[in-house]
């Protein structure tokens, strides 16, 4: 009797043992990073790089969730540095007039498609016009349509014709990716993708991954040093985790915020945050509520939240608590704006209390991602101390985008929004929580209007002439409190010891020119 | 056999008609609508209405689901929305993903159940008997989601004896493949194993304690002989109809595993389709999983008449 | 399925099923956990939704199993959750149930009405239930009403398979055919002869769904999709503990217990109930 018990287990055992030593020929699992000595840059590898949501062909030409993709394939004019001065790209030189109505370019001439093709002023001349195409939901569409003519002066030069200066002219330019024209239909159908960029698009697995393999003919020498790129969609953020500790992916800007503490600690990854895209978080407010109408009730609930607890708690002590929406990078940013509330529940029930307001109960919506849902409820926990019932509604993204568009919010949501790190006038022409012809929150002045035109509508944008208009844009956001920002979050790179040099644009777009993978 | 067909088939296709009114209407029921999260975080409403006509979205309902039956009848399954892609080859590879998941638990459902199940009913004391029952009742009792994120964190985060997820065709690179196949494979195959394991028991016990085993071991016939010669054929048919249910187990299970392992299954897919309104995909997905799940059925059925000579094929 | 086969003999041994050492076991884990929780206000004053700067801190006397990483109180947010799981199985299974039932007794009126419920609940097979919860929860808005329907759904072909295959079972036998033969007619031998004799197994299948809940309950939540936060909810504490199972595995082991726990004991109570039928 036990003897056939022994054998059958013997069976399965044997079974399972060839399984496993038809897996001991080659592993798939890799070893974790030791101490890697860097050598200075090397040629070869591929780099793993993991998020959790997957590239959207048709949203190529907008801000959206992933937009590791662009600066991979594709190359732009310019692009900013640390302080937001535009350095060359595919631009090597340019002019601005003197009264910010039109813009003279100098092209590279020795860079071609991954077709074989030319690149020239004709690509730069298409490009701004399929952004002033509204069907490619560009956000930065509002600076390209300021573009009124074009006169080229032989393939590689270019002037552009404004209709009236803009501030944020050269954030346009960090924006705008150089697409071949006869492709771009293909590209947004997800078919293919041809640009000028380090590395040529390889297979995409939806769901699943993307490759990329290098373009040796890149008109940067000797670069990129990677052999190639694959980008792995893995949607559980925990799963995502689990493939970076086991080495399997190299670099993320997608870690939850809760766990990056976690990373930090265990010493086998470099953390830095970026001042980009999508990371700020804030409370919108639909001011067409009846319960919020009144400033003062917008008010209290910026002095109700505690910032420096959800900076902790939810994102992982990775953020700067701020009441206004600018990073430190921005020519906006003051510490007087960032902390211009702070945690005060006794304020902010005074506040209610003068407004005559009590009992509230307001429908507050969130992302139902587990970050989303956990910042909710911090921020719940905070208003109810000062009296503010909520009833929380987790969302997922496609609702939530179409009450965005649709302007059918509910009196109060949590998010978060882009495009505070480039020139302050972009946030309120573009943006969508910001903007002043038409927002989600239903607000408008004519004051705000009229200040946003002035700001964005000037040939300079670091004068101290400038800088007092934002300021004047700033006290608008903070006092009317229709979008009351939280914390300055940013992209957080989490890159294993092996790796070097990648770098994210403004825009999130992923530049690995000078990146390299040590041994 | 060919009256059983004919007799069955007819309704297999009405469920697959009343499956696909369900879905075609639950997905339009759903809010959030696959013009506007296609159209970006900050459309303008041109940019939605264009998207809307290009969709076909703009036409009435009945005219949509026409359509799309319409699609389905010539073989027609388009682009996709949100994904990108055909929907064809988006299920189409899918599809091998999660055949390859299926197939690979199902392997270790039978090669974990059968020893299980004969262990269980044949040692009825002493440590392995102890262990048998633990092993079947705690894997039961623990949620699926948690013995994956357990397996992760022991196999691959602390030993990196395997990948911690993702997928490799095991067709293409076979050595690989297996690696990655492993743990989501064995993680769903657990609570399937278990079960199967435990009606097998049953089935044995039952078998054992028939008089024909009494008179063959009155005659001398070894125990080994008469469990495997036996009570095992005559406990097997039940235990088919329980691996044939734990198929579509299996099938619907692979929503989670495929989610904690990366696997880019249909289930996957069929989340991504519905996070992002990609209606085709949804649509075209759904209907195939219900088609397999009544071919399935089917095949089930067959196969318990064939190994079950007392029932005829009517 | 089998196991019907089983419930020919018609005696009712419930009670002595569970007086085996495997019953008696099964109902105290069960009676343990499902009391936690009905007690829940009067074993802790903490409130489970209340929030503090004290993130995912261990076992204390303030704090029996630690706190969250939003700072609340893990061992009232257990017992409250063990509420909710409760509360949403005691809804959902009987609707299930008395739906699967329902579904079986039209099924046994006539040929086409069996073929047809047949398919009904292949469809209810069929349909991947996380999907349908995904789509559920999409279409009403999270809460408790979607997981409590998306549970009744998947209790349906369970029963309803159950209790018709033990009419087909019954159907046939001695006294059925006697009633039949003495006059009564088709639908008082079903309700009054053929019924009672074929529920049996059915209680079996009640503990076996009540556990198939808790599982339900817990994969929603996973993704996401599961009771309205900041509500606490087994499986919504044991998801959102997932992340921290590396460095701070405490944060799990608690509303691991007591779902481990509760299964348990209901699979326990269910084999008991089976052998106690069988015997």
């Amino acid at each position: 009797m036990t003897s056939l018990s022994r054998r059958s287990l013997l069976r399965g055992s044997v079974a399972a043992a060839g399984l496993l030593s038809l897996a001991a020929c080659r592993s798939a699992a890799e070893s974790g990073d030791g101490a890697a000595a860097s050598a200075g840059p090397r040629r070869g590898g591929t780099l793993s790089l993991a998020t959790t949501i997957d590239y959207t062909p048709s949203l190529l030409f907008a801000q959206s969730a992933n937009t590791l993709v662009q600066r991979l394939v594709f190359n732009t004019l310019t692009r900013y540095d640390d302080q937001l001065r535009p350095q060359p790209e595919l631009a090597t030189s340019w002019q601005p007039a003197a009264d910010g109505r039109s813009i003279t370019f100098k092209l590279r001439d020795d860079v071609l498609f991954h077709d074989g093709r030319k690149f020239t002023a004709d690509d730069v001349i298409f490009a701004v016009k399929n952004l002033q195409n509204p069907v490619r939901s560009a956000q930065l569409r509002s600076t390209a349509a300021t573009v009124t003519e074009f006169r080229k002066n032989g393939d590689h030069e270019l002037t552009l014709e404004l209709a009236h200066p803009v501030s944020n002219l050269f954030d346009l330019f960090e924006f705008m990716i150089i697409t071949d024209s006869a492709t771009v239909e293909d590209a947004v159908a997800g078919k293919q993708l041809i640009g000028t960029g380090p590395f040529r698009y390889g297979k995409r697995t939806p769901g699943s991954s993307i490759t990329f393999t290098r373009n040796e003919k890149y008109w940067n020498p000797g670069r990129p040093y990677l052999d190639g790129v694959e980008i792995r969609v893995i949607p559980q953020a925990d799963s995502l985790v689990s493939s970076l500790k086991t080495g399997q992916s190299h670099l993320s800007y997608h870690v939850p915020g809760k766990d990056l503490a976690g990373l930090k600690g265990s010493g086998q990854f470099q953390l830095r945050p970026y001042d980009t895209g999508s990371g700020a978080y804030y409370i919108g407010v639909n001011v067409s509520a009846e319960q919020v109408k009144d400033k003062r009730v917008r008010q209290a609930i910026s002095w109700a939240v505690d910032r420096e607890r959800l900076v902790q708690q939810a994102l992982g002590g990775y953020g700067l608590p701020s009441a206004a929406p600018w990073p430190k990078s921005s020519p906006a940013y003051s510490d007087a704006n960032a902390t211009h509330y702070r945690h005060d529940p006794a304020k902010a029930r005074e506040l209610l209390k003068e407004a005559g307001v009590s009992g509230l109960t307001l429908p507050f919506a969130h992302s139902n991602t587990p970050d989303g849902t956990a910042i909710a409820q911090i921020l719940q926990h905070d208003l109810k101390q000062v009296g503010i019932e909520t009833e929380l509604q987790p969302t997922d993204s496609p609702t939530m985008q179409k009450q965005l568009i649709s302007q059918t919010m509910p009196a109060l949501w949590t998010l978060s929004h882009g495009f505070a790190q480039l020139h302050p006038a972009t946030l309120a022409v573009s943006a969508y929580p910001f903007n002043e012809a038409k927002n989600s929150s239903h607000f408008s002045s004519p004051g705000y209007t009229d200040i946003v035109q002035r700001a964005w509508k000037r040939p300079d944008s670091d004068s101290a002439e400038a800088k007092a208009l934002y300021q004047q844009v700033t006290d608008t956001l903070l006092d009317e409190a229709f979008v009351i920002d939280l914390a300055i979050g940013g992209q957080i790179e989490v890159a294993g010891t092996k790796v070097h040099g990648a770098t994210l644009n403004k825009f999130n777009y992923l530049n690995l020119d000078d990146a390299y993978l040590t041994v | 056999m060919r009256t059983f067909l004919l007799r069955r088939l007819p309704s297999g296709l009405l469920v697959l008609l009343a499956a696909s009114f369900l879905i075609f209407l639950i997905l339009r029921l759903i809010p959030g609508d696959p013009a506007t999260s296609l159209a970006g975080p900050d459309a303008g409403p041109e940019a939605v209405a264009a998207i809307r006509a290009r969709l076909g979205l703009d036409r009435p309902l009945l005219g949509q689901y026409l359509g799309w039956l319409g699609d389905l009848a010539t073989g027609r399954l388009g682009p996709s929305y949100a994904i990108g892609g055909e929907v064809a080859d988006l299920i189409g590879d899918s599809l091998g993903a999660t055949v390859e998941l299926t197939l690979g638990a199902l392997l270790l459902v039978i090669l974990l159940g059968l020893p299980l199940g004969v262990l269980g009913a044949t040692v009825r004391r002493g440590p392995v008997a102890v262990a048998v029952r633990a092993l079947t009742t705690t894997v039961l009792a623990i949620p699926p989601f948690v013995t994956g994120v357990v397996l992760v964190l022991v196999f691959a985060v602390t030993l990196g004896l395997l990948p911690a997820g993702g997928h490799e065709s095991i067709l293409d690179q076979p050595d690989l493949g297996v690696q990655y196949l492993l743990l989501p494979a064995l993680c769903l195959a657990l609570p399937s194993a278990a079960i199967l394991g435990r009606y097998l028991k049953d089935g044995l016990e039952r078998a054992l304690a028939e008089d024909y085993v009494r008179t063959a071991t009155a005659l001398g016939i070894s125990r080994r002989r008469i469990v495997l010669r036996h009570a095992l054929p005559n406990a097997l048919p039940p235990a088919v109809t329980v691996l044939g249910l734990q198929v579509g187990q299996l099938l619907g299970g692979a929503v989670l595993v495929e989610a904690i392992f990366a696997w880019p299954g249909l289930g996957q897919l069929a989340e991504q389709g519905v996070l992002r309104r990609d209606y085709p995909v949804v649509q075209d997905l759904l209907l195939l999983l219900v088609a397999v799940y009544v071919a399935v059925q089917l095949v089930t059925d067959l196969v318990y008449t064939w190994l079950d000579p007392r029932i005829r094929w009517e | 399925m089998t196991t019907l086969a089983v419930g020919l003999r018609r005696r009712r041994l419930l009670p002595a099923g569970l007086h085996t050492l495997r019953g008696t076991a099964g109902v105290l884990l069960v009676g343990v956990v499902v009391l936690a929780g009905l007690l829940a206000p009067l074993l802790t004053d903490a409130d489970p939704l209340a929030q503090s700067g004290l993130a995912l801190a261990g076992p204390s006397g303030a704090h029996p199993f630690g706190t969250d990483d939003l700072g609340r109180d893990l061992f009232s947010r257990v017992l409250h959750g063990i509420r909710t799981d409760l509360l949403i199985s005691v809804t959902a299974v009987p609707v299930g149930a008395v739906l699967g039932c329902a579904l079986a007794l039209l099924a046994a009126t006539s040929r086409g009405a069996d073929v047809a419920v047949q398919r009904v609940f292949d469809l209810l097979l069929a349909f991947p239930g996380l999907i349908l919860a995904l789509a559920v929860t999409a279409v009403l808005g999270p809460g408790r009403w979607p997981v409590v329907i998306v549970i009744a759904l998947a209790e349906i072909p369970g029963f309803g398979r159950q209790l018709r295959a033990g009419i087909l079972v019954q159907r046939e036998r001695e006294y059925a055919l006697a009633a039949r033969v003495g006059g009564a007619s088709r639908a008082r031998v079903l309700l009054r002869h053929v019924l009672p004799n074929a529920v049996d197994p059915l209680i079996v299948q009640g503990a076996i769904a009540f556990s198939l809940a808790v599982f339900i309950e817990g994969a929603m939540s996973f993704l996401g999709v599961g009771v309205r936060p900041p509500e606490p909810s087994l499986g919504g504490i044991l998801s959102q503990s997932m992340a921290y199972l590396s460095t701070h595995p405490g944060y799990a082991a608690a509303p691991l217990l007591v779902v481990t726990a509760l299964v348990l004991g209901l699979t326990l109570i269910a084999e008991a109930l089976n052998e106690g039928i069988r015997r």
